[in-house]
């Protein structure tokens, strides 16, 4: 198959084209001109543009099978990761609708979810978040791209597969919210026997590229997390142990901070009413999708595609923090499990 | 009684500024909002309980007619969405800087002084708080006549994800003469004029500090002569950490008002008395000015008080005005030379 992947140069993206081309597939990457392109070979056709500007969008399609929408902000205010994720996207479905494709992976993320709805476990059938201005803008930017997708995927009956991550990791990306916070040289954890739900970088591409391949995945929405037997406490020991950091990890009960958050929002609330302003670390809402104790089911991942992480949680970390340059520039073979 | 009706057109950043004070405003309200991005409306619509969104204007503006038009698009399209509104005999509220060429004004203020509209750019800054006491100490006479005035705007244009400077999808500042800056010189202009008076002789100087950049200007200068006093501007896209101050020297006393941080102000007095214990005094002053003020900005950021201090007061008397059939409250002369001013200070020393 020939797939288009959108930003095919950030961090995701790299390793989903690294993986569509180890199995066969060819690519156009678009990749924001500010970007450079790493050395993909000649089975990858680099475009170079941002969907939120003028561009030439409907060539994008020629010649296309499916769509793999990674584009999206992770940085900047409110506006700027509107327009990077959800007018981008306005702009990519409106060209892609006068298409012939209509194969489309659309990456979201776990934070769609109404977090606090989720009562000891979080799956697909989570309900999700119905009004996501209380939250920060990445959130509300995710929450909108979605809406959209579906939306117009219904409109123009594409063949729509969702896939919603939770923490992406890597190497150069170990930090997660989920961690904690720094305090001076310290890092605090609240929960710190919370189950995390990560996906290693190089796990997530492949099981995005299984749901490319599989038209089973086809009307269907996924979570994707490796699994969730690591917890904060090993996550966080293994940054620090592997980062030479020497402050002290302080654990603090989950329902502590939570706790201190309510009353926090309490206080604001009889003082500001619905106006008040409060830290995302303070606000309830917020502090319970970066910290909350769940399990995470990945049944639906293994029943209808038979994935499993092909790396497991050692070499992912290993990986991670190794100090050796991965040649991510060059298309390798990824080991199929 | 009725509220006055608003409509919003462009729903970006100052867009939910206006929608957030139009909230505390008891006599008007937001009936629609518009955007070219259908998802960019219908959430605006949505987070406000706005009942109708658009992404046609004209078709906004005929189903609704409303009092007042909110133009809250990027400069670019300030003038046509005007034209349009005025030519429709609508009032209108224009974001600033209300056009990117002086000569598209002169047109737009014929066009609103032949159809009797109101044609008034947003200049919140005359109504800040602390740009208010300033106001007041100087109408007291406790700060004398006004010597000087200095104007400080430290904003970092290079930050990650800082849409000043992505070169991805350049940002709307990038068409307005100085780029960045040039967003920043209506309110640089005003408060000028403001408390210089009206602006007679000017010197600039415009510079790009860092190496590599794609913007047309990092830093900029400007002196003045006013009628009133004399005013200097340093304008840095370098310095950190960001900081917007206002100084106005007089005869009798220096204020300091920190723009960004409000109510945070100093004053320095002259006190009678032996100096080196009234310089004990000033400092004890200065301190206690300056932890009021803090302890106050920490409970409006975290009262959720809108970070465009000025605004609501601003968008009330625009309606206060338009409900009592008054004249528009910053009128088309004060505009004008606003915009006059903005043009002079690109006019020499930016490479284009």
């Amino acid at each position: 198959m020939k797939i288009l992947v959108t930003g095919a140069g950030g961090f995701l993206g790299r390793y989903v084209v690294r993986c569509l081309l180890a199995r066969g597939h060819s690519v156009r990457a678009l990749i924001r001109p500010a970007s450079s392109a790493p050395n993909w070979g000649s089975r990858v056709d680099t475009r170079y543009g941002d969907l939120r500007s003028e561009l030439d969008l409907p060539s994008l399609f020629d010649g296309i099978d499916g769509v793999m929408h990674l584009a999206s902000a992770t940085s900047g205010n409110e506006d700027t990761q509107f327009a990077s994720s959800v007018v981008a996207t306005e702009r990519l479905l409106d060209a892609m609708t006068r298409s012939s494709v209509k194969r489309l992976i659309h990456i979201s993320s776990l934070v769609v979810y109404d977090w606090s709805k989720a009562a000891g476990y979080m799956d697909e059938n989570t309900p999700l978040l119905a009004d996501p201005s209380g939250m920060g803008a990445y959130t509300i930017a995710k929450v909108w791209q979605e809406r959209l997708v579906q939306d117009v995927a219904k409109k123009a009956a594409l063949e729509l597969t969702i896939a919603r991550p939770g923490f992406i990791w890597g190497r150069n990306h170990v930090n997660i919210a989920a961690m904690g916070r720094r305090l001076g040289r310290s890092f605090l954890m609240f929960g710190p026997l919370t189950r995390l739900p990560l996906t290693h970088v190089y796990n997530c591409a492949d099981c995005l590229v299984a749901m490319l391949e599989n038209r089973n995945s086809i009307g269907r929405i996924y979570n994707i997390v490796d699994s969730d037997d690591v917890r904060v406490w090993r996550y966080v020991r293994e940054y620090a142990r592997r980062t030479h950091q020497s402050g002290a990890l302080i654990p603090l009960p989950y329902r502590a901070g939570y706790w201190t958050a309510r009353l926090a929002s309490r206080i604001s609330r009889t003082l500001f009413g619905a106006k008040g302003k409060l830290p995302s670390i303070l606000t309830p809402t917020r502090f319970e999708s970066q910290f909350k104790p769940l399990r995470y089911r990945t049944e639906l991942l293994s029943e209808t595609l038979g994935w499993t992480p092909p790396k497991p949680l050692d070499q992912c970390l290993n990986d991670s923090y190794s100090m050796e340059r991965e040649d991510e520039d060059v298309a390798q073979p990824v080991s199929l499990t | 009684m009725s509220r006055s009706k608003g409509v919003i057109i462009g729903c970006g950043a100052i867009a939910r500024e206006h929608l957030t004070a139009i909230d505390s405003i008891d006599n008007a309200t937001i009936v629609g909002v518009c955007d070219l991005s259908p998802t960019k409306a219908q959430a605006t619509a949505e987070r406000f309980g706005v009942p109708t969104w658009s992404t046609d204007f004209k078709r906004l503006i005929a189903g609704h007619t409303p009092d007042l038009v909110h133009i809250t698009t990027p400069p670019s399209a300030h003038v046509s969405i005007a034209e349009y509104c005025l030519a429709e005999g609508m009032n209108v509220l224009c974001e600033k800087p209300i056009v990117t060429d002086y000569r598209d004004f002169e047109k737009l203020r014929l066009l609103a002084k032949s159809r009797k509209c109101y044609l008034v750019e947003n200049q919140n800054l005359r109504y800040h708080s602390s740009v208010q006491r300033i106001r007041h100490l100087i109408s007291d006479g406790h700060l004398g006549d006004v010597v000087d005035v200095q104007i400080q705007l430290f904003l970092n244009l290079y930050g990650l994800g800082n849409p000043f400077s992505d070169d991805n999808t350049p940002h709307f500042s990038r068409a307005l003469k100085g780029g960045p800056i040039g967003d920043f010189l209506p309110h640089i202009a005003y408060l000028s004029q403001m408390f210089a008076g009206h602006i007679t002789e000017l010197h600039t100087l415009w510079s790009t500090r860092r190496s590599g950049s794609t913007l047309p200007a990092d830093e900029f200068r400007a002196l003045m002569r006013g009628t009133a006093a004399t005013a200097s501007v340093e304008f840095s896209g370098n310095i950190q950490p960001n900081g917007f101050w206002l100084r106005v020297m007089g005869t009798r006393m220096s204020v300091e008002a920190d723009l960004f941080n409000p109510p945070r102000l100093s004053i320095r007095k002259l006190r009678p008395g032996e100096q080196a214990l009234m310089t004990v005094f000033d400092g004890v002053a200065e301190a206690r000015d300056i932890f009021r003020g803090s302890i106050a900005g920490l409970g409006r950021k975290l009262g959720g008080t809108s970070s465009y201090d000025g605004l609501k007061e601003s968008l009330q008397h625009v309606y206060d005005c338009l409900r009592g059939a008054k004249d528009q409250p910053i009128t088309l002369e004060e505009i004008d030379r606003t915009t006059k001013l903005v043009d002079r200070f690109t006019e020499v020393g930016l490479s284009t």
